[in-house]
């Protein structure tokens, strides 16, 4: 490499000025495209994962299957399950949930949203193992009734007044009072939720046995499969029928691993279609600007230029605008990736944007490579035209 | 004393489709070292091809060309490009410089292409601007100079590297009478200096200046 060559390729690609950044721009969009792509595709799935780290790898979920509900033959899980899954050993707890939608009334407005129930004195383990703490107030602990919990989304925005604890809600008909308003967890399903005692959701819901979801809190060091197999055992023999699912959280996340790597397909095969559109773009503009220059071509033959001397200068003037588009590029995807993360959690949906230095060098190699491939060509046809050929190219 | 310049019997036969167009139809030349040759004839006559062929910017199809002890028909590319930067000077009607640099680096650049240090082709490059006064013209672009400031420039650059030949193809063609003349009294003096000069003309007035004159019709050399 020669330093007058690269002297002489900064002069052209600042003397053509707006071409030059019209190649660059063509690159920036391309590469730019990729990057985002790439990076939110990653995120997606490493947010999922670590979400479920942090609080599924030690749980097995107990739910119903099929259609339920009055006039269909399938039972629903009611407090028996329960029962018969807290006499095998093995657990920390066994916890049964109740979800309803209701109605939610507070300083006159009206409102629907999720209600989530669990038996009081379980919300502390269960809390603290699931990673949802409170912003302020207390938890709910044995031997409250009518009392809440509310996310934050519900506090924050869901009436024209912001929740606090102390203030009075009525839910389904029923006064409740605020004790607590949880920390932002991060995705909208729990942030939406108000958390009640069970045993005051069986009353004001009318749903003596019923049970939505048990969740069985492993012991740490136990087999989880085998716990499996045994509630699966055990509720079969119990309830004489198969209506319903156990899934251990490896389970779960297989599962939703499924529908993102569908996802993932997606997301990679539009990205492949601007890598595409991007090369295409990119040799193009190249190819035209090198075209344009066959008489300097001519004029530098003339005065002493070997062949190699000017695929020289031509390979620095691409390279560099290879390089400049990818470094712009990637930058500009990294952004866009940033702002779809932040404009996510604005949205309610949990996306931890992780930027990786593998995708950025990824970026700027591919826009590199381009370049310098697609100014080769015009560049070698070019020099291997007699020079009087060249000097004629108008 | 051998010649300079020697061309033996040297065709250049275009074909299109099937018509075959000779420009250069059976012509030899010698031009001694210092000679100061004018080339004239009507135009289509053959005289810019004779000096792309002298300059090695195009290939005979038949022939032999001599440059001092080279046969260049038995030369590679890159040798040629080498006769090219040391040996010849090329001065153009259209100029040809780079636009993108500015006078004094388009002066340099024939010396960028035979590796010698920035510090030394700048040093050489201003004193040549400087001869053909433009001392005061060196950082313009070309498209910041007249049609005349351009060619000196040009001329510069032809005569950085020393040539031993300069080939100027009608280099007053797109300049008025006055600065025409100016370049003109450039060329002889570089003359003067030993220099051997091709000059391609339509102005009989030019031919003046030179030792020799050469008149070519359709291909051929007249009275030759
Ligand atoms: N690339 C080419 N293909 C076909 N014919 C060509 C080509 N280049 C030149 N010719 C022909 O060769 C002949 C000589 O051309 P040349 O350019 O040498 O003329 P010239 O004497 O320099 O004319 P002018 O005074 O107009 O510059 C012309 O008839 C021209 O048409
Ligand atoms: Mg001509």
């Amino acid at each position: 490499m020669n330093l007058d060559h690269v002297l002489i390729a900064v002069h052209s690609i600042r003397h053509r000025k707006l071409r030059s950044w019209l190649t660059v721009v063509g690159i920036i969009i391309g590469v730019a495209a990729i990057i985002s792509l790439i990076t939110v595709s990653r995120s997606l799935e490493s947010t999922i994962q670590q979400q479920f780290e942090q609080f599924g790898a030690n749980r097995i979920i107990i739910s119903a299957k099929g259609f339920q509900g009055p006039g269909t033959m399938s039972q629903g899980l009611t407090t028996e399950d329960v029962d018969t899954i807290q006499k095998i050993s093995g657990f920390k707890y066994v916890v049964p949930g109740l979800f309803r939608s209701a109605e939610v009334g507070f300083h006159g407005e009206t409102g629907f949203t999720l209600i989530g129930a669990l038996p009081a004195e379980q919300y502390r383990d269960f809390y603290a193992d699931t990673g949802i703490e409170l912003d302020r107030g207390k938890m709910i602990q044995e031997g409250d009734t009518h009392v809440a919990l509310i996310g934050s989304r519900v506090a924050a925005d869901m009436f024209g007044k912001e929740m606090g604890v102390g203030n009075k809600i009525i839910i389904n008909k029923v006064n409740f009072k605020i004790i607590g308003i949880m920390k932002e967890i991060g995705n909208d399903h729990d942030d939406n939720q108000i958390a009640i005692p069970l045993e005051t959701a069986r009353e004001i819901f009318n749903e003596p046995e019923r049970v939505d979801t048990i969740i069985a809190q492993v012991k740490s060091g136990a087999d989880i499969p085998s716990l499996q197999h045994k509630i699966e055992r055990e509720l079969e023999r119990k309830r004489g029928d198969t209506n319903f699912q156990v899934l251990t959280a490896t389970q779960i996340l297989e599962q939703i691993n499924q529908v993102l790597g569908v996802m993932q397909v997606v997301l990679v095969g539009i990205a492949a279609i601007s890598l595409l559109v991007g090369a295409i773009g990119i040799m193009n503009s190249m190819y035209t600007s090198v075209l344009e220059r066959t008489k300097e071509i001519g004029i530098m033959k003339a005065i002493g230029a070997r062949n190699s001397d000017i695929l020289q200068i031509f390979l620095m003037e691409s390279g560099l605008i290879g390089l400049v588009g990818g470094l712009l590029g990637s930058a500009l995807g990294t952004a866009g990736a940033l702002a779809l993360g932040s404009f996510s959690k604005g949205a309610g949906f949990l996306l931890l944007v992780k930027i990786e230095i593998s995708v950025l060098l990824f970026g700027l190699l591919f826009a590199l490579v381009l370049g310098l491939l697609s100014g080769i060509l015009p560049a070698y046809q070019a020099a291997k035209l007699k020079p009087v050929e060249a000097l004629r190219y108008e | 004393m051998s010649a300079l310049i020697k061309l033996q019997d040297v065709y250049k036969i275009y074909s299109l489709e099937d018509v075959e167009v000779p420009a250069i139809d059976g012509i030899s030349l010698e031009i001694n070292q210092g000679d100061f040759v004018a080339l004239i004839g009507p135009s289509g006559s053959g005289k810019s091809t004779v000096m792309n062929l002298i300059g090695c910017l195009d290939t005979a199809t038949k022939g032999t060309i001599h440059l001092g002890s080279h046969n260049i028909q038995h030369l590679s590319e890159s040798d040629l490009a080498q006769i090219r930067g040391k040996q010849i000077g090329f001065i153009f009607q259209t100029f040809n410089l780079i636009p993108s640099l500015h006078a004094l680096d388009n002066v340099a650049l024939p010396m960028l292409f035979q590796h010698i240090p920035k510090s030394a082709r700048n040093k050489k490059a201003k004193k040549l601007l400087e001869q053909v006064g433009l001392a005061d013209r060196m950082y313009h672009l070309p498209n910041q100079l007249s049609g005349g400031q351009r060619q000196r420039v040009a001329i510069a650059r032809a005569l950085i590297n020393d040539p031993e030949i300069i080939l100027a193809d009608e280099p007053t063609g797109n300049l008025d009478t006055k600065t025409g003349e100016e370049i003109m009294k450039l060329l002889s003096s570089f003359h003067r200096q030993g220099k051997t000069i091709i000059l391609v003309t339509h102005n009989p007035a030019l031919t003046k200046l030179a030792n020799k004159v050469i008149r070519m019709k359709d291909g051929q050399i007249m009275g030759g």
